[in-house]
């Protein structure tokens, strides 16, 4: 036995049997995407399906993988090493609306400073943070293809371009 | 791979090699040393380390050795200061973020990454910026991680999956973030430790051996695993007479099995110091008195004294003791005692299976690369692992034919081609009805399963072109076993050979069957005598309460040993020199890698100190290989053999099982029939595939001295319950489980 | 933002100002899903030949020859073929995709199904990236149309031909851009890119061929088969055919996408006079990368005065590449440290972390540059990361390890000034 007690070393992860429920619309959904593939290439629909998950769990939580996991015949881990590959899954809890602000090159030079200045600011986080109320996360992205009309953000889905100052006070103050 | 013969020229000098063969191989094998880490040949190949670059001509950039495949005329450069520079830059990058914290790394002086960087010499360090760190967590009670020592060479990401069959440990996250890990951080699988031994770096750790000693202190010991029938070749690691690990690293042993091992075989190894271990030898003056400790001379005499006139004395020898020991333990019995009443504690009676041996036995490099597989009942996953691993490989790599005859869903049927779901204690059945396809409506009835299905399999087994392996677990009757091994002739053709696997629980169930000829069963022996001696425990020991004398020769105290009137401690595999056989025939040697712990002697030298004291001299002088010699001398199969020939684990010796011509076996068919029809036939079949480990980890006498299997005969514990150290350890309830 | 054709007829961009353009009806108004049912009567070899006569070259960045891709596949043979499009439009910059995916969806649905049908493919896919999420929408409403004008789906108009068009979606990464790596998502797995050989041509998606093309090499496909290769060849130059599209943006009055032909004349007439000049009048135009972040960038000197041609071997000539043709402009105010910073945290950022140069190549860099940034710079910096660049360029598993060290290598060496000022004046003082 080791000579030295190494008691910092515990594993605190959270991790449950738990397996999430959805509505049968869901499902049937989630099955809708499974049509797309050959019948053995069932795992082509994960990704599609991981965005299902999250829409409905607001993240790709635990119950959500094990749910896709047996829905797809897949191991967790399966889910996991391609859920973490992508940079639009959270794996963590995140605020009811994801304003995304892009910061490459384009932006950057556009303006981009100013804009993600000005939401932190009247949001009161930093970017990469959620507001106490859980309603707004901030996150400086990657390219988002709207350099045209830079500087953008994304919040959701949804595309916001041109911005300045007023159009985000405007835009965020829409969102309830 | 085809046999023609290209020509490929490395930094000038012309090669000879197979078309089609690796160009790092090729390299390697001829002197031009090209280092790599992500590149292993027995996995898919992943070209993502880029150490491997060379030059070949008419090529635009540096190509990766380890994804050329070498064509004629191909000519390559390994050796100027452009590839020098491009592997020096490797280096560079893979240590950017490499911690370097080798002093206090347990893979520090075994170190892929170390050896390459210091071998390749004048490193200069230019990152001065800081380190991406991560957290270091165990993965398993047996699985150590340190993240950020990872190069990203997915060796144990790939060893999972192809090795395994489980996809448990997985790359997560991405770029520089790129972590190796499960969902919810923690292994759950059957924890065989195989990522650790593939890790090139120290990022995967062995939990158990954590920071007990550096790896160039140890001495190295190869030797064969005590759990297996398998026979995987390993070394053991011991400093100061204690095992402190074993691998099967490639560098220091090369066995049948690679760098294979299992959970057992790997992680199984605490009970040879184990504070438990009986010290001295004990003798129990009054029946139900106490164990009183005594010296070797008084116990042997008192031994010898009680036996001297005593008739008919049963011999037991267990199945995990080397050839030498229960070989001895038959001479004490037939030569010294007078008694033919010897038998081997084995559930699992080998004896109709080789007397009626038909084929030869296959090794383990035959089943990666048979054609079509029979397996009737057993479970390689969980008994013999290499042969399951082998199996898998032989299927996902090989696109062999996998048969699955079994009444539970086990694990393994993910591989196989045709599952036949049977009832419970039916595969007698199923024998019968491989034997003539008259039978197929019968056994088809008795099986519970559809006609058509014995037909596919009959049909599989006939496109066989290569070999055709037969597989059996131990749930076969003696008449079944006798039947399919006499059936070689059925099956052979120009095109297939046909080959035979018996999957035996025990490391030497083989060796056992084999060295002591004659054997009773184990019943009878217990029944007919009054006076024992037992070399390991008996599974039920309930028996012994009535009998007259009882002597055991035992590492822990057990029931068996709480029934003996003499207990006198016996060595450990890691303690004594000897042989095992395997399911394959392979004699391999055991060695000798620390000093008797306590007082132990090997069982062979026990009996044989008892014989002396009867008056009986082996002329062993205390020497095991006298005592394979003796067993060369009386054993055909083991005919000429010598320890010298076995040294070489590389190139494991078979024993010459005689091969029989077909047999008239009328009675045993006659016999089994009759059984079969009995059989009430109605559906009685597992549904369930059992968890992974569930017959691994289970405690018996020697794995329960193993903490850590606690943790995983109770199912691997999750998380969020569990606290883990090396020394600490927890069940699910907070309770701990061993202290140490 | 402008949309337009400057030097040319509009082709790609022929309906993004007509009103619901992206319909069927609109669409076939137009002249669409003629060159489907042109193809339908063709041979096989025939479309492919046309292709390979129009000098079309992948429009994603590579630049590879179209008709010579799909020639690789082996039609023959008895496994499913794939036709991939590759709507996974991440190179900053680049934004020219979008607009034809959102105003003209059955343009790429017929060069998909021309592609199909001459590789004898049943079944293709679009992959978009997961931020055009709104896009996958429109495309899906734009195959329902054409399915129930028997357009998609069994037997296309009566010709025996079957063939299925479906959307999957990425989820925000760059490396799926890559044709292996957007094959790996696409099957569900990591996004990492694959051994080559084999190519996807032989062992493509689910290990069957697959052709991987980019939206506007395929939307580019009617547009030959209906006015022949050697026509469409023509617009363009010899070895570059046809027109291409150009995202612009950054420091320039009019922004947007244009369709220029292949060889325009020249590259300063274009920035300076057809994109409005620069965004202010008394800026002078400094930088310029013309093909995303993943070419060389070029300084004002390379550009004014030069006559660049706007085409495949032009920019090269001029020391750059077309890249996916996506135009950023900078002028005097941008420092072109922090602009490589910038990118070099992009490239961090999407590095799929397979192979150890780009893994650790960028994450390296990028600390350099943070450092730098931070006011810690020394003189040695600069050959440190040429030195980095060097050991990235040619030695990582796919191209992105290259698109990585070239802005940073052009950038040192074409704006030696504007590291100089950080390197050598170190305002921490030491």
């Amino acid at each position: 036995m080791a000579s030295a007690v190494a008691t910092d070393f515990t594993n605190k992860v959270l991790f449950s049997d738990e397996v999430a429920e959805f509505s049968p619309e869901v499902v049937k959904e989630m099955e809708s995407h499974l049509t797309k593939y050959p019948p053995e290439r069932k795992r082509s629909a994960l990704i599609p399906l991981l965005f299902v998950i999250q829409r409905e769990r607001g993240y790709v939580d635990n119950p959500g993988v094990n749910f896709l996991a047996k829905f797809l015949g897949l191991e967790v881990t399966d889910v996991w090493e391609t859920a973490t590959f992508y940079s639009m899954f959270n794996l963590r809890k995140i605020g009811k609306h994801h304003i995304q602000i892009c910061k490459t090159l384009s932006c950057k030079i556009m303006g981009e400073p100013g804009i993600t200045d000005h939401i932190c600011h009247k949001l009161g986080i930093h970017p990469g943070e959620t507001t106490e109320d859980g309603k707004f996360t901030v996150s400086l992205v990657e390219c988002l293809g709207s350099c045209g009309t830079a500087p953008m953000m994304q919040i959701g889905f949804d595309y916001y371009e041109n911005l300045t100052p007023e159009k985000c006070d405007e835009i965020l103050d829409k969102l309830d | 791979m085809s046999e023609e013969l290209i020509k490929v020229t490395i930094n000038g000098t012309e090669y000879e090699v197979e078309k089609g063969r690796r160009l790092i191989e090729v390299c390697n094998e001829n002197g031009c040393n090209i280092p790599s880490f992500c590149y292993y040949s027995d996995l898919q190949v992943q070209a993502s380390c880029r150490m491997c670059l060379v030059r070949i001509d008419k090529m635009p950039k540096l190509q990766t050795s380890c994804t050329i495949n070498c064509t004629d005329g191909m000519v390559v450069t390994t050796n100027t200061e452009e590839i020098a520079k491009a592997q020096r830059a490797m280096s560079e990058f893979l240590l950017a973020n490499h911690p370097l914290d080798c002093p206090v790394c347990d893979r520090g002086g075994e170190c892929d990454l170390q050896e390459t960087v210091m071998s390749a010499g004048n490193v200069e360090e230019r990152f001065h910026e800081p380190k991406n760190s991560f957290a270091e967590k165990f993965l398993s009670p047996m699985v150590a991680n340190d993240q950020q020592r990872c190069i990203l060479c997915k060796r144990c990401t790939r060893v999972c999956d192809e090795w395994m069959g489980e996809t448990v440990i997985e790359a997560g996250n991405r770029g520089v973030n790129t972590v190796i890990g499960t969902y919810g951080g923690w292994l759950n699988c059957s924890q065989c430790g195989n990522c650790v031994e593939v890790c090139p770096t120290g990022t995967l750790l062995d939990a158990v051996y954590r920071h007990e000693t550096r790896p160039w202190e140890l001495e190295r010991t190869v030797s064969t695993d005590v759990y297996s029938s398998d026979g995987m070749q390993l070394s053991i690691g011991s400093r100061g007479g204690k095992v402190h690990r074993i691998v099967a690293r490639d560098r220091y042993v090369n066995g049948l099995n690679g760098e294979f091992l299992d959970v057992k075989a790997r992680f199984g190894h605490e009970f040879v110091n184990h504070p438990d271990r009986i010290k001295t030898p004990l003798i129990r003056y009054k029946k139900g008195g106490k164990a009183i400790p005594a010296t070797w001379d008084d116990a042997i005499s008192f031994v010898a004294d009680k036996l001297k006139d005593s008739k008919n004395v049963g011999v037991v020898a267990s199945p995990r003791l080397t050839n030498e020991s229960i070989f001895t333990l038959k001479r004490l019995a037939t030569e010294a005692l007078n008694s033919d009443n010897y038998a081997v504690s084995d559930a699992y009676n080998l004896a109709p299976f080789f007397d009626n041996l038909s084929a030869p036995l296959c090794n383990h490099k035959e089943i990666r690369y048979a054609k079509t597989i029979l397996l009737i009942g057993g479970e390689p996953e969980e008994e013999q692992t290499y042969t399951a691993k082998q199996m898998r490989q032989a299927v996902r790599n090989g696109g062999a034919k996998l048969i699955i005859v079994n009444d539970t869903p086990i694990n393994l049927i993910k591989s196989a081609t045709q599952f036949v779901h049977v009832n419970k204690g039916s595969y007698e059945a199923f024998v019968l009805a491989l034997l003539d396809k008259k039978n197929d409506k019968v056994s088809a009835k008795k099986l519970g399963v559809d006609k058509a299905e014995l037909e596919k399999v009959r049909v599989t087994i006939a496109a066989t072109e290569g070999d055709f392996i037969i597989m059996f677990g131990g749930d076969l009757s003696a008449e079944a076993q006798a039947v399919l091994a006499n059936s070689a002739e059925k099956f052979a053709s120009d095109k297939c050979k046909v080959l035979y696997h018996p999957l035996p629980l025990y490391n030497n169930s083989v060796g056992a069957n084999d060295v002591m000829q004659g054997k009773k069963s184990l019943g009878e022996v217990l029944k007919e005598s009054k006076s024992f001696i037992i070399g390991g425990s008996l599974q039920d020991a309930n028996i012994l309460e009535e009998k007259d004398f009882v002597v055991a020769f035992e590492l822990f105290e057990t029931e068996t040993t709480d029934k003996a009137d003499v207990i006198l401690p016996a060595a450990s595999f890691a303690e004594v020199d000897g042989t095992y056989t395997n399911n394959a025939g392979n004699v391999q040697r055991v060695r000798k890698a620390i000093d008797f712990v306590n007082q132990s002697k090997p069982d062979w030298l026990i009996a044989d100190a008892i014989a002396k004291e009867l008056g009986v001299d082996f002329g062993y002088q205390s020497s095991a290989s006298a005592v394979f010699k003796a067993i060369a001398d009386s054993v055909p199969a083991y005919e000429g053999l010598r320890y010298p020939a076995l040294k070489n684990e590389s190139k494991p010796v078979q024993a010459k099982h005689t091969i029989h011509s077909a047999k008239d076996l009328s009675n045993e068919i006659k016999a089994l029939t009759e059984r079969v029809e009995a059989l009430a036939g109605e559906t009685n079949k597992n549904n369930e595939t059992p968890r992974i480990g569930h017959k691994l980890h289970r405690l018996t006498t020697l794995t329960s001295r193993t903490p850590q299997f606690h943790l995983l005969a109770n199912g691997n514990p999750k998380p969020e319950n569990l606290h883990v150290s090396p020394l600490k350890q927890f069940d699910t309830d907070g309770k701990a489980v061993a202290a140490s | 933002m402008e949309i337009k054709a400057i030097g040319c007829e509009p082709l790609q961009l022929k309906r993004m100002h007509v009103k619901d353009g992206h319909t069927l009806k609109v669409y076939e108004k137009t002249g669409g899903y003629k060159s489907l049912k042109k193809a339908l009567e063709m041979t096989q070899d025939d479309i492919i030949n046309e292709v390979k006569a129009s000098a079309l070259r992948g429009r994603g960045g590579a630049g590879f020859p179209t008709g010579m891709k799909w020639s690789f596949v082996p039609r023959q043979s008895p496994k499913p073929k794939y036709v991939v499009c590759n709507a996974d439009e991440s190179e900053p910059g680049t934004f020219k995709d979008r607009y034809l995916l959102e105003r003209d969806p059955h343009a790429l649905i017929e060069g998909m199904l021309i592609a199909a049908f001459a590789l004898g493919s049943e079944c293709c896919y679009i992959y978009f990236r997961g931020e055009y999420n709104y896009l996958i929408d429109i495309m899906d409403k734009a195959i329902e149309e054409a399915r129930k004008a028997n357009l998609v789906g069994k037997n296309i108009l009566g010709s025996g031909f079957n063939c299925e068009v479906f959307t999957q979606t990425g989820a925000g990464a760059y490396i799926c851009g890559e044709e292996t790596a957007l094959l790996s998502s696409l099957e569900g797995y990591r996004g990492h890119p694959r051994m080559k050989p084999p190519f996807p041509a032989i062992e493509g998606l689910y290990a069957c061929p697959t052709v991987v093309n980019n939206v506007e090499t395929l939307t580019a496909v009617p547009q030959i088969i209906e006015m022949g290769g050697e026509n469409w060849r023509n617009l363009g130059t010899e070895k570059s055919g046809g027109t291409k599209l150009w995202s612009v943006s950054g420091h320039v009055k009019k922004p947007g996408v244009y369709e220029l032909p292949m060889g325009y004349s020249n590259l300063e007439k274009f920035i300076l006079e057809d994109c409005g000049g620069m965004l202010h009048d008394d800026k002078k135009l400094k930088a310029c990368i013309p093909g995303g972040s993943s070419v060389y960038i070029m300084n004002a000197e390379q550009i004014i005065g030069k006559n660049v041609l706007m085409d495949y071997e032009g920019l090269v000539a001029a020391g750059s590449s077309v890249g996916s043709g996506g135009f950023i402009v900078m002028d005097e105010t941008v420092d072109v440290m922090e602009s490589t910073k910038n990118l070099i945290e992009f490239y961090k950022h999407e590095s799929c972390g397979w192979c150890t140069p780009c893994r650790e190549g960028t994450d390296w860099l990028n600390k350099i540059l943070k450092r730098i940034s931070e006011g810690n710079g020394r003189p040695e910096d600069a050959q440190l990361m040429l030195d980095i660049c060097d050991n990235i360029e040619g030695k990582s598993f796919c191209p992105l390890g290259d698109a990585a060290a070239w802005p940073v290598q052009s950038a040192i060496k074409r704006f030696p000034e504007d590291f100089k000022n950080w390197l050598f004046r170190n305002t921490n003082g030491n």
